[in-house]
């Protein structure tokens, strides 16, 4: 039972981990902690399994969620993010809340509180651990997790796009002078984290065979604990906070049950923000380079 | 929504509401209103049951004012959504009193809206009547102007178990409830382990019962648990769209065994998510039942509900909907056999009237039999175990949760 906890511990870490990934891209470049990256989660896996549900192939499922996502990750931006760009920063903090509510409710007329539900025995395959088994939708989460990690932290690290949001996370009014285009950049940014957002929503509906409009809350909370375990100037980090933060949400529910594991995640995530605040992988500085 | 007139026939040949007995006596209460309240959550979590439930309310508003009203009264519903919020229940009940001047109130639906806004009904002198609320005790906190019409989980569970037990050869049953919800939490952590004891049927997670909280996805680390620990049967004390998550996930670990719990497990979408396994649960109207009264109203309501937008074009009318009819249904009832005069001055007096009524009331036939309630405020009604299995429920046991000398 042990390892079998450790399974679904690994598996839980790596859905925050994904979720996590687009408030990382976000906060961690722009400063900017959108909240409705949970909610872009939550439209995703409603898209994904939609087409699943009328038999179109899973990579078109997968290809329209990320789609559908990133564009309203662009409306969030200019609906929420660019009118109140130089607003103190808890302004486009709630305006992105707003974002999230709004989501929500447009989820609840579309397609009604009930979960919609894949039929029981999609993805059912199971491979044998011995004392345990991994289904094969959580294998390909984890692998994907990893994947989508590696790829994000190459792009901002290695990419001219990346380089060019490092910048404008340094200095805005610098960057464009060096002729940084950074309102397509911003755009961007909030696209590839909706994108992220979308792909994560569909391959975790697809594991849990349903999702309900209120997914994203609960998923959305965890996933910024990740973010800042792992540390929000870092693209890595998610990778390491996220199973931690699986792991321990697995144990603590276990033996404590559900009010005592909210309070071993989010003790968690303060005892790191006390001794330090970086993050684990965070850089000490605050222009530090990110990923 | 318009209602067709083959509707407006099902319904009135019910015998549900009293439109045809109104009509020949139309004329006392003429050019009045009849002013019902009623507090649903067509938004948040329950949104399904709370469209579905306001949805009910116009389809019988308009088979009511269609028939020519209640002696010459019309009906008029003041529809509000709550959300589920506790909080945003205790507002609505005294926007409903003092700006509405409504009659009486149907809802609030949870029992977690229940406790905080029938104090508040208490304190207006305003008759309330929940459709959903089952956590034990609540109306009777806030007696003598709360009432539901519903079962206790406590009462419910005396036949269910039994059943469970003999029919599923249960020795032992491990827990899991919603650590959120308080009707869940009472029956999760205090109804059902006093009942297996009483059954002698052994708690296998005695001490460490399984949690989740509402909205979680992944009960995946408290389903290994309960499977580690071997039971005949599991307790989900939840609503059925968290139950949809636990059910799916023993399934996804090969863990089918017979699942049990309280009357907010019944809907068509806990069907779908693991058709192989029994869900044992308990009713007071179920989609499909037989019965003359019941599946008139069925006939009736199931189109209605099925084009209203916001809700599945494939929605089966719940237990819930059926309650909000008859409660409507006992109100109307009032109106007629109470004195009421509907008059504004009489307002307070009227809403006395009706409390009076529901104390007393013995000739009102809902649509499983004959409804009265007990001191407590609680429903004597006709009830049924089931057991939902293969996209269908099926009623396997009846009974009725007799107080005293009333019995169904």
């Amino acid at each position: 039972m042990l390892l079998q906890q450790v399974v679904n511990g690994l598996t839980l870490g790596a859905v925050y981990t994904l979720v996590a990934l687009g408030f990382s891209l976000v906060m961690g470049i722009l400063g900017v902690l959108n909240l409705a990256i949970a909610e872009l989660f939550m439209i995703g896996g409603y898209v994904g399994l939609t087409l699943v549900l009328a038999d179109y192939p899973l990579p078109v499922a997968v290809l329209a969620a990320a789609g559908v996502a990133a564009v309203l990750g662009v409306v969030v931006e200019k609906v929420a993010y660019q009118p109140l760009r130089r607003a103190p920063p808890i302004a486009p903090l709630l305006s992105t809340l707003g974002c999230s509510v709004i989501l929500q409710t447009v989820a609840v007329n579309i397609w009604g509180s009930d979960p919609l539900q894949l039929p029981p025995d999609l993805l059912d395959m199971r491979f044998d651990l011995g004392q345990a088994s991994i289904g094969l939708a959580q294998v390909v989460i984890i692998a994907v997790a990893v994947l989508l990690v590696a790829i994000l932290a190459l792009l901002v690290q290695r990419s001219s796009v990346g380089q060019a949001l490092r910048a404008i996370a340094e200095n805005r009014d610098v960057a464009r002078l060096l002729g940084v285009n950074a309102g397509r950049l911003t755009s961007a940014a909030f696209a590839i984290s909706g994108a992220l957002a979308g792909i994560a929503g569909v391959l975790i509906g697809l594991h849990y065979a349903a999702i309900t409009p209120y997914v994203g809350v609960e998923t959305g909370l965890k996933a910024i604990a990740v973010m800042v375990i792992g540390g929000t100037t870092s693209i890595w980090g998610v990778l390491l906070a996220g199973p931690l933060v699986g792991l321990v949400e697995v144990f603590s529910v276990v033996h404590g049950g559900a009010a005592f594991r909210d309070f071993a995640v989010y003790g968690l995530m303060i005892l790191v923000l006390l001794l330090r605040p970086q993050g684990l992988l965070g850089g000490r500085a605050a222009g530090a380079q990110r990923v | 929504m318009l209602l067709s007139r083959r509707s407006l026939t099902l319904l009135a040949a019910a015998g549900v509401l009293p439109v045809a007995r109104a009509q020949a006596q139309a004329g006392r209460l003429a050019g009045r209103e009849i002013r019902i309240g009623a507090i649903v959550p067509s938004s948040g979590p329950f949104a399904e049951w709370g469209r579905a439930n306001a949805a009910t309310l116009r389809m019988v508003e308009e088979q009511v004012n269609g028939a020519g009203g209640v002696e010459g009264a019309k009906l008029k519903l003041f529809i509000y959504d709550d959300a589920a919020r506790p909080a945003q229940a205790a507002n609505l009940v005294r926007k409903l009193a003092d700006d509405d001047k409504v009659l009486a109130i149907a809802g609030p639906l949870t029992s977690s809206a229940c406790e905080v806004a029938f104090p508040v009904a208490n304190q207006a002198k305003l008759p309330a009547i929940s459709q959903a609320s089952s956590k034990p005790g609540t109306a009777a906190a806030n007696r003598p102007w709360a009432f539901r019409n519903t079962i206790d989980e406590a009462v419910l569970m005396r036949s269910a178990l039994p059943f469970l037990k003999t029919t599923y050869k249960v020795a032992k049953a491990a827990v899991i409830y919603d650590a959120k919800d308080a009707n869940s939490v009472s029956l999760g952590t205090r109804i059902m382990p006093e009942m297996l004891a009483e059954h002698g049927i052994a708690l296998a997670n005695a001490g460490n019962l399984a949690s989740f909280n509402t909205g979680d996805i992944d009960v995946s680390a408290q389903v290994t648990a309960l499977k580690g620990l071997n039971p005949d049967a599991v307790v989900c004390a939840a609503d059925y769209s968290q139950a949809v998550t636990v059910i799916r996930e023993m399934r996804r670990q090969g863990f089918v065994k017979p699942v049990i719990g309280g009357t907010p497990l019944i809907s068509s979408a806990i069907l779908r998510a693991a058709p192989d396994m029994p869900i044992i649960s308990t009713a007071t109207y179920y989609a499909g039942q037989e019965g003359e009264a019941a599946k008139r109203f069925t006939d009736a309501v199931t189109p209605v509900l099925r084009r209203t937008a916001g809700l599945p074009n494939t929605i089966e009318p719940s237990m819930y909907d059926a309650h909000m009819y008859e409660i409507v249904g006992i109100y109307l009832d009032a109106v007629r056999k109470a004195g009421i005069t509907l008059a504004d001055a009489d307002l307070e007096a009227d809403r006395g009237r009706i409390r009076g009524h529901l104390e007393h009331l013995t000739s009102y036939n809902g649509l499983s039999g004959p409804i009265h309630f007990n001191p407590d405020g609680d429903a004597v009604k006709t009830y049924f175990v089931v057991v939902g299995q293969n996209g269908r429920w099926t009623e396997k046991l009846r009974g009725c949760s007799t107080a005293g000398n009333l019995t169904c």
